[in-house]
């Protein structure tokens, strides 16, 4: 009889880590993705200028890397060819200058039409 | 030959327009559906794209639903999918008009105005009205917040009864922009 409570206990306890660990589960972490496509941002800005409704299902919530060159900085952004706008969670780093080479990695969120821009949120740079 | 004036065109055009518009790419945007003494319903979106032309204060914002955090990440994924269906509906936007806007009546003291206009989310547009706002002027950027309410049901958003105690119908709404001369 004892045996039976004990089991039964050890079950609920476990019920409820599973459950617990499942409604409160952490966030993605894009940082430690692997990209699943790897883009120029021209590439990638053109897919999406072309037909947006293939490139949203196509790209959507993926972590993707885009490379080209930085054409405007400010706290927490990088835009990349005027074409893909990207934003950081942290203030980045102020040693990269404006049209110099840049690889980010970051998350598709969407297509912006009235800027027609390309946007990622959670970067980080690679090189 | 073509292209040159078509270039060209393009060039006078952009500039054209350039000249009385305000632009944030990181307007906030933030939403509460809390019920009380049950987990908060809340989530932030720092990354909306806002325009105003000064010259006759039409506006215009768009937001990408897949930008709204929660706190919870089980929650952020059941919005996305459940609700507001992020995959096939991955923009939300805004297109309205300033009620009687002035832009050289502004300053750094805070004035309130309204707007008008259209609403779309998860696929359906709905009109508002007089929703007020505050806008002022700060070292050349024109600072606009304001807030306001919406219902879920307006949006053909079915909520499921197990969470609907969860859930308010009524949505608040706040945003802030920061615009910037382009």
């Amino acid at each position: 009889m004892q045996k039976k409570i004990i089991i039964l206990a050890v079950i609920i306890v476990i019920v409820a880590i599973v459950g617990y660990n499942y409604i409160y589960q952490d966030h993605r972490s894009i940082e430690n993705e692997r990209a699943e496509f790897v883009v120029s941002s021209s590439e990638i800005a053109s897919l999406f200028s072309e037909n947006a409704t293939t490139a949203e299902q196509k790209f959507l919530n993926k972590t993707i890397e885009v490379s080209g060159l930085v054409s405007e900085i400010n706290t927490n952004e990088i835009t990349i060819n005027d074409k893909v706008f990207c934003q950081f969670s942290n203030v980045i780093q102020n040693t990269i200058k404006e049209s110099s080479k840049i690889k980010i990695k970051g998350r598709v969120i969407g297509y912006d039409d009235l800027l027609e821009q390309v946007k990622l949120d959670q970067c980080t740079i690679i090189k | 030959m073509k292209k040159i004036t078509f270039l060209i065109l393009v060039l006078i055009s952009i500039s054209a327009i350039g000249q009385n518009k305000y632009l944030t790419k990181t307007g906030l945007l933030a939403f509460e559906a809390s019920v009380p003494s049950f987990e908060e319903v809340a989530a932030k979106n720092n990354s909306v794209t806002a325009i105003l032309n000064t010259e006759n204060g039409e506006f215009a914002a768009l937001a990408l639903v897949k930008a709204f955090r929660f706190k919870n990440a089980l929650m952020e994924e059941h919005f996305n999918e459940n609700y507001a269906e992020s995959d096939s509906h991955p923009k939300t936007t805004f297109k309205g008009k300033i009620e009687n806007f002035n832009f050289d009546a502004l300053s750094e003291i805070d004035r309130s105005l309204t707007i008008d206009g259209s609403l779309t989310f998860h696929g359906v547009t709905k009109e508002i009205k007089e929703i007020s706002l505050t806008l002022k002027v700060v070292d050349g950027k024109i600072i606009l917040s304001g807030s306001f309410k919406v219902l879920v049901s307006d949006f053909a958003i079915d909520i499921p009864k197990i969470v609907a105690n969860k859930l308010s119908d009524e949505v608040s709404v706040a945003f802030n922009f920061e615009l910037v001369k382009k």
